[in-house]
């Protein structure tokens, strides 16, 4: 029966994702526990199914988003729309320098990850999307019961950005063949700024209190999930224009 | 001939009785600048059913706060810290400087909505801009100004509370941020972005 179980659900992952468009993976629909809610919210938020890239947008697929739409180009983005820092590490508008083709794409701002997301029919994941994708293990749908998995996430989460990043699509697929949502860089999401918690504003919200005070802490759904603490925090430093060195994406489709 | 009356009907309207920020004559500016909020190209529908750009608003500094109707606890907060900012505010710079409310409720907060708490709240015509927009525009929007926001199963949204203040040019140029805190500075930067306006 312990065999059966992921068995199955390899089968199941299997053909769903004959499915979803080439790159892609289809996710089946689930349920995602929020870290945090408030009192009277419920535990489980429904994700109905979509489709998720297979693996971050690399250099390369960026480079040639940029080539068809100057206006994303790193001499001529909007300050609006993305920081100083955006591609940094390419060595001009359509020059890669040393990054490497196959390695993600960081130093992109929310609104570059969704237009590049939007000029291939795409769109940004949710944040309940991608979290319910990033919390299947490797060989069952629910990651927390698969030991070796929640071991090498927190390997990661536990160690410091490399240098040089890894190259895209190396990952260990997970159970429904979806790579590198942990282990390379963070990624996006369509609704990141609905983390609600800002670092200059503490008294902003209810649910800071769920998240500074000793009590609230115990309102958290799953205390010992730390890398999606570390997630939930990342997550609400952001703004949209901001580009980091080790902040990706990906981008997500209805089925 | 034409083009004189498009010029000079404005200009009679404004006359008799001032028009709502969304409503006056664009600009005859150059592009926006590029690090001004007016470069987004989604619509709004305000709450007298006009479609606008944010552009629309140039010209003038705006003070802005995301909000929505249903809102039971911050909101009403919010919109009254708004009012008491503008009853602080002298009559110079009150005819410089507009108000802007966004719902975050792209499912319930209609123009009919956001007219109806215009009419509660009170909320002055020729100053008060209150839009809606679809969720996807909302979200742009709030990650621009730096507005936390989240639903919850009561039909509530979580969210934070923050006056932004928008220079004429659409920049943000000041932002206050948490429920009943002092609002000196964010006066003075009112005052301040009230002689930059251009109309």
């Amino acid at each position: 029966m312990r065999i059966a179980l992921p068995l199955i659900a390899a089968i199941f992952a299997l053909g769903t994702a004959r499915a979803a468009e080439p790159g892609m993976v289809a996710i089946p629909d689930g349920t995602y526990r929020p870290l945090f809610r408030m009192e009277k919210d419920a535990k489980e938020v429904p994700v109905a199914a979509f489709q998720l890239d297979a693996q971050p947008v690399t250099n390369g697929d960026f480079l040639i988003f940029v080539r068809e739409n100057p206006k994303w180009r790193r001499s001529q983005v909007k300050r609006l729309f993305a920081d100083e820092h955006y591609l940094a590490h390419w060595s001009g508008d359509l020059d890669l320098g040393s990054a490497r083709p196959q390695q993600p794409v960081t130093n992109v701002s929310w609104f570059a990850a969704k237009a590049f997301a939007s000029s291939r029919g795409k769109r940004l994941p949710t944040n309940a999307e991608w979290e319910l994708a990033a919390g299947a293990g490797f060989t069952v749908t629910d990651g927390a019961k698969d030991p070796e998995f929640s071991q090498a996430i927190a390997r990661w989460y536990g160690t410091p950005a490399p240098d040089v990043l890894p190259d895209a699509g190396h990952g260990r697929p997970n159970v429904f063949g979806v790579r590198d949502l942990h282990g390379l860089v963070w990624e996006w999401t369509s609704d990141f700024n609905s983390a609600l918690v800002t670092g200059d504003a503490r008294g902003d919200t209810g649910l800071e209190r769920q998240l500074f005070c000793g009590a609230g802490s115990l309102g958290a759904s799953n205390t010992v999930d730390y890398p999606a603490f570390m997630r939930f925090g990342f997550r609400s430093s952001l703004r949209a224009g901001y580009t980091v060195p080790n902040l990706g994406f990906r981008c997500a489709k209805d089925p | 001939m034409k083009l004189l009356l498009c010029f000079l009907l404005p200009c009679a309207l404004l006359a008799a009785d001032p028009l709502p920020p969304c409503c006056r004559p664009p600009l005859p500016a150059g592009p926006p600048t590029d690090k001004s909020l007016y470069l987004l190209e989604s619509h709004w529908t305000s709450d007298v059913g006009r479609e606008i750009k944010l552009g629309a608003l140039r010209g003038r500094p705006q003070v802005v706060a995301m909000f929505f109707t249903h809102c039971e606890y911050a909101c009403p907060i919010l919109v009254s810290e708004l009012k008491s900012i503008e009853s602080r505010l002298p009559p110079e710079v009150l005819a410089k400087v507009d108000f802007l409310l966004v719902s975050i409720d792209a499912q319930r907060d209609t123009p009919e909505a956001l007219a109806a708490f215009r009419e509660k709240r009170q909320l002055a015509r020729e100053r008060w801009t209150l839009l809606r927009g679809a969720a996807d525009d909302v979200r742009e929007l709030a990650a621009l100004l730096g507005v936390n926001y989240a639903a919850d199963s009561r039909g509530q949204f979580a969210h934070s509370n923050l006056i932004t203040l928008l220079n004429a040019e659409g920049e943000i140029a000041f932002q206050h941020t948490g429920l009943k805190q002092d609002p000196t500075a964010l006066i003075a930067a009112i005052q301040k972005a009230a002689t930059g306006a251009q109309r």
